[in-house]
C-alpha cells in the first residue's frame, strides 16, 4: 500500500492542493449563499404559520436533516437529470459543480432555516411590540429590529454551519469534482504517497476551519457589542454547540 | 428514462440486507466514541497536566477536519504503521490480514470520540457544582459522586446532543463506501449501477436513512421525557 | 381627546374586558388602578392595538378605529398617534440610548437624521440622560433604561403616551427617579394614561383616576374624590388593602 513515508512530500503537496482551495471555497460560498435564500424561504411559512406551506417546509427540513449529505449528493446528481428528462429537459450539459452547489445549498438551507427560526424565536416579543408601539410596520419591525438581533444571536450556529459545509465539500470528489480532496486523490494515485497527501490535506482543512472560526468570533464580538457579556456567553456556548454539530448535524433548535 | 416507482420498493428491500452493517458501524463507533469521549472530557475537566492539552488538540483537530480525512488517514496510515512496527520486531503479522472494516471502525471511533468528548464535557459542566459538593458531604468518593450523581444528570442534559451525534455518525457511516465497505449507501450504489436506476436506488436509500433518523429522534424524545421526570418542577 | 367605547376583549374563554368606556381629555393625566388581573394592562394595550379588542371603538381626535372595520392602515395611524412605555422597558437591545430614541423619528416619522438626533438628544436630556447617549441598554440600570423608554415615547411627540406599569419591574430604590421624570413631563401638559400600582404617585400626579376590577370600570373621578371619598365598596376595599401595603413598606 503505497511507498515509504517521506515527510518532504507533505510540504510538496500543500501548495499543489492549495491551488484547488479556491474551488472548495467557491462551493462553500455559493452553497451558503443559496442556503441563506432557501433557509429564509423555508423558515417563513413556519414562523408565520401559513397552512400547508408550513407542512411542506417541515418535511423539507426533516428530509435534508434526516438523510446523509452523500446520498443527497448522489440523488441530485444522478436523480435530478432523470427526473428532468421525464419533463423533457436536458440536464446532461450542466456541469457537476452546479449539482454540487445545489445539493449543499439545499442541504444547508434546511439547517439555516432551523437556525433562523430558533434565532427569531429567541428575540423577545417585547422588541416587536415596542417597534409597533412607535409606529413601525411589520416589515420595518422585522428588518430593523428582529433580524439584526436574530443575526447576532445565530452567528455561532451559522459559523458552525459554514465550517461543517467546508468539511462536507470534501465529499464532492465522489462525483469527480476537482476540488482539494479530488486533487488529493489524483496526487495520491500518481505518487503513491497517500498518507502524506492526506496529512497535507487535513492540515489545510484544519487551518481554514480555524481561520473561519476566528473570523466568525470577531464578527460575533462586533455584532454583539451591544451586549458584550452575551458575546462571552455565546462563544462559550459555541464550543458546546460545535460538538453536537459534527459535519453531519449542524445545530438547530437546540441552539 | 422514466422513473419506475415500483423499483424504489425493490431497491429498498435489497438495501435492507446492508442495514445491519450500517447499524453495526454506527453502534460500534458511537460506543467506542463514548468511552474515548468520556476519558477526553475528564482529562480536560480535571485539567490533567499535559494530557489536557493533548486532549484539547485532539478535539480541535478532529472537529476542524472532515470525517473523510480521518478515514483516509487511518485507512492508509495505520497499515503502514502496523507493517513498520511488525517489520521492526521481526513479526510475521501483516496489515493485509486485518479486515478493512476494522480500520473503518477505528477511524469512526476517533471521529465520534472528539465530538462526544465535547458533548460529555458540556453535559458535566452544566451540572451545578453544589451537586458534587453535596455528594462529597454525604461521604462519597469522587468516582462514586461522578458515577452516581453527576453522570446521570449530565446524561439527561446532553441527550439532545447525544442524539445528534448518533445521527451524525449514522449519516457519516456512508463514507465507509469510499474504502469499499458495503453498507447501505455502497449497496445503493451497486443497485443503482447494475440496474441503471439511480434515482430510484438513492431515493430508497434516502428513505431508509430518513426512517432510521426519525426513529432515533422519536426514541430519544421518549427517553428524554422519562429521564427528565425529576426536572419537571411544579407539584403535580 | 381620546374616547374608548364598548371595549371588549376575551382570551380564550375568559372575558378580560367587559365593555369599557373611557374619555380622556387633552392634557389629562389618567391613572388606571386596580388589582392584578383586573384588565387594566389589557385595556391600555387595546388602545394601540397591541391587543386587538373583540369589540369596541378607539377614537383619538378625528381618527376613529372600530374593531369591525379596523384596517392595517388604521392601526398604523393609531400607533403613530400614540406612544407606549413598557413595564419591561423593551428598549431595542442592539441600539444605543440615542439610536433607540431616534429610531421612530427616522424610520416612522421620516425626519432627516440631523433633526432626529437633535430631538432625541433633547428628549434624553429631559429625562436626565444627556450623558448616556451612546450607551447600550445592557449597560444601563433599570431606572435609566426606563427613562430612555420614556424619552423614546416623548420624542415622537404623540397625542398620548401610554404607560404600562412603568415602575413595577424596577428595584425599589430606582422607582423614584422614574416617577420623578413622569411627574416632570406630566407638568408639561402631555396627555398620559398610566397603569400603575403607585398609589401616592397616582394621587399626586393624576388629574383623573380610574379604578378597574374584574374587567369593568368600577369608579372614576378626580383623585381627591376617589382617594378621599370613594363611592363603591370595592374601591374602598382595594384602597384599604393597598394603603396598608405601602404603610408596611415604610
Amino acid at each position: 500500500m503505497g511507498r515509504r513515508f517521506e515527510f518532504g512530500y507533505i510540504l510538496e503537496f500543500i501548495p499543489k492542493l492549495l491551488d484547488y482551495l479556491q474551488i472548495t471555497l467557491l462551493i462553500v460560498a455559493a452553497s451558503i449563499a443559496l442556503g441563506l435564500i432557501v433557509g429564509l424561504i423555508v423558515a417563513l411559512p413556519r414562523m408565520y404559520h401559513i397552512p400547508v406551506l408550513k407542512r411542506i417546509s417541515a418535511v423539507y427540513v426533516s428530509f435534508f436533516r434526516g438523510t446523509p449529505v452523500l446520498i443527497q449528493l448522489f440523488l441530485i446528481y444522478y436523480g435530478l437529470p432523470e427526473l428532468l428528462k421525464g419533463l423533457s429537459i436536458d440536464a446532461s450539459k450542466v456541469p457537476v459543480l452546479a449539482f454540487v452547489i445545489l445539493t449543499y445549498g439545499l442541504h444547508s438551507g434546511a439547517f439555516i432555516s432551523e437556525a433562523i427560526r430558533a434565532a427569531v424565536g429567541a428575540v423577545d416579543r417585547g422588541q416587536v411590540e415596542a417597534a409597533y408601539a412607535i409606529g413601525m410596520s411589520g416589515f420595518e419591525a422585522f428588518t430593523r429590529i428582529v433580524l439584526p438581533q436574530a443575526a447576532a444571536v445565530s452567528l455561532p450556529v451559522f459559523a458552525n454551519l459554514v465550517i461543517a459545509n467546508l468539511k462536507d465539500t470534501s465529499l464532492a470528489f465522489t462525483l469527480g469534482v476537482m476540488e482539494m480532496t479530488g486533487k488529493s486523490q489524483t496526487l495520491g494515485m500518481t505518487t503513491q504517497h497517500f498518507i502524506e497527501v492526506y496529512i497535507a490535506l487535513s492540515l489545510i482543512y484544519f487551518v481554514v476551519s480555524m481561520i473561519l472560526e476566528r473570523l466568525f468570533l470577531l464578527a460575533e464580538r462586533r455584532m454583539l457589542k451591544y451586549q458584550p457579556e452575551l458575546a462571552g456567553h455565546t462563544s462559550k456556548k459555541r464550543l458546546l454547540q460545535g460538538l453536537f454539530l459534527p459535519q453531519f448535524k449542524k445545530g438547530g433548535e437546540q441552539a | 428514462m422514466k422513473i419506475d416507482p415500483v423499483f424504489i420498493w425493490t431497491a429498498f428491500v435489497k438495501l435492507l440486507s446492508a442495514l445491519p452493517m450500517t447499524l453495526f458501524i454506527t453502534a460500534i463507533s458511537v460506543g467506542a466514541g463514548l468511552v474515548i469521549g468520556s476519558i477526553i472530557a475528564l482529562l480536560r475537566i480535571y485539567k490533567v497536566p499535559v494530557l489536557q492539552h493533548l486532549a484539547a488538540f485532539y478535539v480541535t483537530f478532529i472537529r476542524g477536519t472532515p470525517m473523510l480525512m480521518h478515514l483516509f488517514l487511518v485507512y492508509f496510515g495505520l497499515p503502514a504503521l502496523i507493517d513498520a512496527v511488525s517489520g521492526a520486531f521481526g513479526w510475521t503479522f501483516k496489515s493485509s490480514s486485518v479486515p478493512i472494516l476494522v480500520f473503518v471502525l477505528i477511524a469512526f471511533s476517533i471521529t465520534a470520540g472528539a465530538y462526544l468528548a465535547e458533548v460529555i464535557r458540556s453535559g458535566i459542566l452544566a451540572i451545578d457544582k453544589g451537586q458534587l459538593e453535596a455528594a462529597y458531604a454525604i461521604g462519597m468518593k469522587t468516582p462514586q459522586a461522578l458515577w452516581r450523581i453527576v453522570f446521570p444528570q449530565a446524561f439527561a442534559v446532553s441527550l439532545p446532543n447525544l442524539s445528534n451525534s448518533l445521527i451524525g455518525m449514522l449519516h457519516g457511516s456512508t463514507l465507509a463506501f469510499t474504502v469499499t465497505a458495503v453498507e447501505i449507501f455502497a449497496e445503493a450504489n451497486i443497485v443503482a449501477t447494475t440496474n441503471w436506476k439511480y434515482f430510484e436506488s438513492f431515493i430508497a436509500a434516502a428513505l431508509l436513512y430518513w426512517g432510521i433518523t426519525l426513529l432515533i429522534e422519536k426514541a430519544v424524545a421518549v427517553l428524554e421525557k422519562r429521564i427528565n421526570v425529576y426536572n419537571r418542577g411544579g407539584v403535580a | 381627546m381620546i374616547k374608548l367605547s364598548g371595549i371588549r376583549k376575551t382570551f380564550g374563554k375568559q372575558e378580560v374586558l367587559k365593555g369599557i368606556d373611557l374619555i380622556v381629555e387633552q392634557g389629562d393625566v389618567v391613572a388606571i388602578l386596580g388589582p392584578s388581573g383586573s384588565g387594566k394592562t389589557t385595556l391600555l394595550r387595546c388602545i394601540n392595538y397591541l391587543e386587538r379588542p373583540n369589540e369596541g371603538e378607539v377614537a383619538i381626535n378625528q381618527l376613529k378605529v372600530n374593531v369591525k372595520r379596523a384596517s392595517k392602515q388604521d392601526i398604523h395611524t393609531l400607533r403613530k398617534k400614540t406612544a407606549m412605555v413598557f413595564q419591561n422597558y423593551n428598549l431595542f437591545k442592539h441600539k444605543t440610548a440615542l439610536e433607540n430614541v431616534m429610531e421612530g423619528l427616522v424610520i416612522v416619522q421620516k425626519l432627516p437624521k440631523r433633526q432626529a438626533r437633535e430631538l432625541a438628544v433633547q428628549a434624553l436630556e429631559k429625562v436626565g440622560l444627556g450623558g448616556k447617549l451612546d450607551e447600550y441598554p445592557s449597560r444601563l440600570s433599570g431606572g435609566q433604561q426606563q427613562r430612555v423608554g420614556i424619552a423614546r415615547a416623548l420624542a415622537l411627540n404623540p397625542e398620548v403616551i401610554l404607560f404600562d406599569e412603568p415602575t413595577s419591574a424596577l428595584d425599589p430604590e430606582l422607582v423614584g427617579e422614574v416617577l420623578a421624570v413622569i411627574r416632570k413631563i406630566a407638568g408639561e401638559g402631555i396627555t398620559m394614561i398610566i397603569v400603575t400600582h403607585e398609589m401616592a404617585f397616582a394621587r399626586d400626579v393624576a388629574s383623573h383616576v380610574v379604578f378597574m376590577d374584574g374587567g369593568v370600570v368600577v369608579e372614576e373621578g378626580p383623585p381627591h374624590q376617589l382617594f378621599g371619598t370613594p363611592k363603591e365598596e370595592r374601591t374602598r376595599q382595594f384602597l384599604k388593602r393597598s394603603i396598608q401595603e405601602w404603610s408596611y413598606s415604610i
